[in-house]
């Protein structure tokens, strides 16, 4: 299309080199260079979570206490669950990849409300401070808060839950604004049914964030006032009740692992085709299956509470409908996979990572049976299993598809290409890493070791060792990959081209790194971007 | 594949497993296909040469989408199914189940059985009889987990919940805090015993712990309230720092600082004991200088004036001199003490101190035996229509042997049956004594 009309106009100027003061940075409303900040703002809350989860797995190398005391202990896995939900895999894909990509991807100069995009950065900085300043007497309730143990703790409760709930903020800003974007900004040509699928996928993850992220919000003033002023909402000394807690807290906090993980499956969605050189197989089913998710995700909440008390009416129903999730997930990757038949296939770092997101979530759904499944969660239940199980959908899916995107559009974004050797060395270490890591953890499941333990029996022993092994093989991975890709921005004298990948998505139609208003004149698109290989009989869009 | 579960040691256990396993089954024929076939598509469709070779323009199949729409359903819908009947399955048995109550609270299990008895941190319960287990929790959340057992539930402070098991094999398996409850959260564990019915009954009907509180020395009942009371668990006796401070010369420390920033003094006004039996019932009333507040339970309430004491006792003998005590050296006081009693003194002494008043009122109403008061010379039926008069030989015989005569309208087997070894014949014209004092 406009690609090289747009690098004749433009000379070298992009939206990194057009103006270079640092007030320009922090003060711009340009929704790359904003998704530029989030990343790397983000980026140093994963490496302080992941201290703190290697941390937690040197002291469990072998039983009994090591080097923490319990409480120590208690603090690390509430530091890292917070910070790894809310500082770092919730605002993850969106704020980032999807802040830079969606109006690239259909043909926008910005967002809908640029200004209230840097608003909800600042926001997001704003909690992240109170997050650390939490951190001068830290929190030991878990990153789930429950009461009545948040209501009675000394730990600086109000002050990580006042965190979150700024964070909030920031989480339904951004919700807002890419609903409006998807609606008003489309390019002439880009209808509904020619949307990137990481955009349909955005969409979802932008109506979950505006429609769930409030009632955490609510949730979590509720328990600044009972612990503040006394209120009996949730303590039973006072007149509340705990399990109340724990559906408001859920009817969130079960949405918003599809917060984390519905970009991720928009990116794998992206990458696969055209690494294929194959269309997306039942694009509309892909589409409407993150449609599906995000709805049912709104239904299930209650299945984190099987065993906490509930009426047996409502675990059957929570149980049933958790099914319900299993379906639509379940068609997106027989959809992936698909695509795959009779392409092209080449074997780029994001690829590698999208195909082995594909392996990772397979376990991480049929894990999932495990814990939907009635009578089998009451074994389940808070144990091991349960870490194992959702780390492969946070971890394996949500950070997997961030490593994934940060690769396929690193060239987009920075106009440099990554040394592939070095980040097919990462691939390696991070895959097999991340699978001793939790395998492992599943055996432990199995066995019937709770989590949030700080020590365990003598005979859970062997299998913490390996998980040891495996998180510290995993934190080496990340270390790599990451790396590689600063070396390479700073660095690398190889510049890329518009459209290293030749991907028919729009974002590749403009020049790497875009100029600030991204397209030189506004696009115009007549087919949807999946249009690879030759016609077939019988194959029509 | 992939069989790491515990031993089945309940009834529904192995149907949990059944489940379990095609669970696993299922999941790793779909994982091993699907990934099965990416793998060959990736081998077979690789890019040869670093030249993309022609591809079809394939976009989708309806045909496809409504097989793996409907056979994930069709699978799911079976699975969920199992899972629910399974469930149901697990309350079995509820109206005939043994009932025992538990209650969570910071770092300990607490078990009560129907006749009243108590257990900390280990439970018994027969084989082959379901057993209804009633949870509680005092402080925060807990959650009760018998991996062995495939059964969890949560105990929530202010809720009744309940798990329901039937153990099939007996031996000892862990129980678990599985909902995190703060500092010592993976030390609240517990032990379960199955054993056989008759076990049973002997270890829920032998009430000689409680027998043998009422004849310890003060220091004895300490030191067995310390590891029942879970004291043990956050408080050591041999200076190492738990999550309290260690009871090791606790007793003698004048002048310790606070979190406030006062110190402890002790004089005539504040006494060392005024001060351990404020800690034990209101523990925020004083806590000392860098440690956390808000973790012991307040004891308030829940321990009687002697067990108390007995407690103070304990924690003075930790004065690090000698590691163990001897058998009751204070005994020799007592026994010049109850020599210098006058027999009705010594008789009411008894009454108290031997727990007859918990079953035996003095003012003529019934509680579980006959009322003292008018008992002594009373005459009247035996359960067996024979009659009786309440002279010394029957009120002997009655104390020794409880169930030789039984009173009508009186239960059998509800006395203790170890009077004889620790009242002797003076002791007995003691009570007898009291008794006629009663008339």
């Amino acid at each position: 299309m406009s690609e090289h009309a747009a690098a004749a106009d433009h000379g070298n100027l992009n939206y990194l080199n057009h103006e270079t003061t640092l007030w320009s940075w922090l003060s711009t409303v340009d929704h790359k260079r904003i998704g530029i900040m989030y990343l790397f703002t983000i980026t140093i809350f994963f490496i302080v979570g992941g201290i703190a989860a290697l941390t937690m797995r040197m002291e469990l190398a072998s039983a009994g206490p090591d080097f923490l005391t319990p409480d120590q202990y208690n603090v690390l896995f509430t530091l890292h669950g917070a910070i790894m939900i809310f500082l770092f895999i919730v605002p993850g894909i969106p704020a980032t990849m999807g802040n830079f990509l969606l109006p690239l991807m259909i043909g926008a100069k910005d967002v809908a409300f640029p200004r209230l995009n840097l608003l909800s950065y600042y926001i997001y900085v704003v909690g992240a401070i109170m997050a650390l300043f939490a951190l001068l007497n830290p929190i030991d309730t878990g990153w789930t808060f429950y009461a009545p143990y948040s209501t009675q703790t000394k730990s600086a409760v109000i002050l990580m839950t006042g965190a979150a709930f700024v964070l909030g903020f920031s989480s339904i800003l951004t919700g807002l604004n890419f609903v409006v974007t998807v609606h008003r900004l489309r390019c002439p040509g880009m209808t509904w049914d020619r949307l990137p699928v990481f955009v349909w996928a955005l969409y979802a993850t932008a109506v979950i964030q505006t429609l769930a992220t409030p009632v955490v919000g609510m949730t979590l003033l509720l328990l600044i006032m009972e612990r503040w002023l006394g209120v009996g909402i949730f303590d039973p000394k006072m007149g509340g009740d705990p399990v109340l807690f724990e559906h408001f807290f859920w009817f969130y906090s079960h949405p918003v692992v599809y917060i984390m993980v519905l970009p991720a499956f928009g990116v794998v969605g992206e990458i696969i085709p055209v690494f294929s050189r194959k269309p997306l197989f039942g694009y509309k089913m892909v589409c409407y299956a993150s449609l599906a998710i995000a709805l049912v995700g709104f239904l299930v909440w209650a299945h984190h509470m099987l065993v906490a008390g509930i009426s047996d009416t409502s675990a059957i129903y929570f149980s049933v409908i958790t099914f319900g999730v299993a379906i639509p997930t379940a068609v997106k990757v027989f959809n992936w996979v698909s695509t795959m038949y009779k392409g092209s296939i080449s074997f780029d770092t994001p690829m590698l990572y999208a195909m082995a997101f594909i392996f990772l979530f397979m376990i991480a759904g049929t894990t999932g049976v495990y814990l939907a499944t009635l009578a089998v969660d009451v074994f389940y239940h808070d144990t091991y299993f349960v870490v194992a199980h959702f780390h492969y959908t946070i971890q394996g899916g949500a950070v997997i598809g961030l490593i994934a995107a940060l690769h396929f559009w690193f060239p987009k974004m920075t106009g440099k290409m990554y040394n592939e050797h070095i980040a097919k060395i990462a691939f390696v270490l991070v895959f097999v890493g991340f699978n001793l890591t939790f395998l492992p953890q599943f055996v432990l499941g199995m066995e019937g070791m709770p989590r949030r333990y700080f020590d365990y029996l003598p005979e859970f022993q062997s299998m913490h060792r390996l998980s040891t092994v495996g998180a510290l093989v995993n934190g080496f991975g990340y270390t790599f990959a990451l790396l590689n890709l600063l070396f390479a921005w700073i660095f690398s004298k190889r510049k890329a081209s518009a459209n290293p990948y030749h991907s028919l998505s729009l974002e590749w139609q403009t020049q790497s790194p875009p100029i600030h208003d991204n397209f030189v004149e506004t696009p115009t698109v007549t087919d949807y971007p999946y249009g690879y290989g030759t016609p077939v009989e019988g194959g029509a869009h | 594949m992939f069989r790491y579960l515990p031993e089945q040691a309940s009834k529904i256990a192995p149907s949990v497993d059944w489940l379990h396993n095609w669970i696993t089954d299922l999941s790793v024929l779909f994982t091993v296909a699907i990934c099965g076939a990416m793998v060959y598509f990736a081998i077979r469709y690789r890019k040869r040469d670093g030249v993309d070779h022609e591809t079809p323009r394939i976009e989708g199949s309806n045909f496809l989408e409504v097989v793996w729409t409907v056979v994930p359903t069709l699978i799911s819908i079976w699975v969920a199914y199992y899972g629910i009947v399974i469930y149901q399955d697990m309350r079995e048995g509820e109206n005939e189940a043994l009932v025992i109550n538990a209650v969570g609270k910071q770092w300990i299990w607490e078990f009560q059985y129907e006749n009243g008895k108590q257990t900390v941190g280990e439970f018994v319960v027969p084989v082959n009889r379901p057993v209804k287990v009633v949870l509680t929790a005092t402080d925060v959340l807990h959650s009760f987990f018998v991996p062995a057992m495939r059964i969890k539930k949560d105990a929530v402070p202010g809720h009744y919940t309940s798990v329901m098991f039937t153990p099939v094999k007996t031996g000892t398996y862990h129980t678990f805090c599985t909902e995190y409850c703060g500092t010592n959260h993976s030390g609240m564990l517990a032990k379960l015993n199955v054993v056989s019915e008759a076990e049973y009954e002997r270890w829920v009907n032998d009430r000689s712990d409680d027998l043998a509180k009422l004849s310890m020395t003060p220091a004895k009942l300490g030191a067995k309230l310390y590891s029942d009371k879970g004291c043990v668990a956050c408080h050591s006796l041999n200076g190492t720092r738990l999550v309290g401070p260690s009871f090791l010369k606790l007793y003698q420390q004048d002048g310790r600082k606070l979190a406030d920033g006062s110190e402890v003094k002790f004089d005539e006004k504040f006494s060392v004991e005024e001060y351990i039996r404020e800690s034990i019932l209101h523990p925020a009333a004083k806590v000392v200088e860098s440690y956390p507040n808000g973790l012991m339970p307040a004891f308030d309430g829940q321990l009687s004036d002697g067990e108390l004491k007995g407690l103070i006792a304990f924690i003075k003998e930790q004065d690090g001199s000698a590691p163990a005590q001897e058998e009751e050296p204070a005994s020799e006081d007592m026994t010049a003490k109850l020599a210098a009693m006058s027999l009705e003194e010594l008789g009411q002494f008894h009454y108290e101190s031997k727990a007859c008043n918990g079953c035996h009122s003095l003012d003529g109403s019934q509680i579980v035996g006959p009322s003292f008061k008018g008992l002594y010379g009373k005459k009247g039926e035996l359960a067996d229509g024979t009659e009786y008069v309440a002279d010394d030989a029957y009120i002997q015989e009655s104390i020794w042997d409880p169930n030789a005569k039984i009173v009508k309208g009186f239960q059998p087997n509800l006395m203790l049956q170890t009077y004889k070894d620790q009242l002797k014949e003076r002791d007995i014209q003691g009570i007898i004594a009291y008794m006629k004092t009663l008339q």
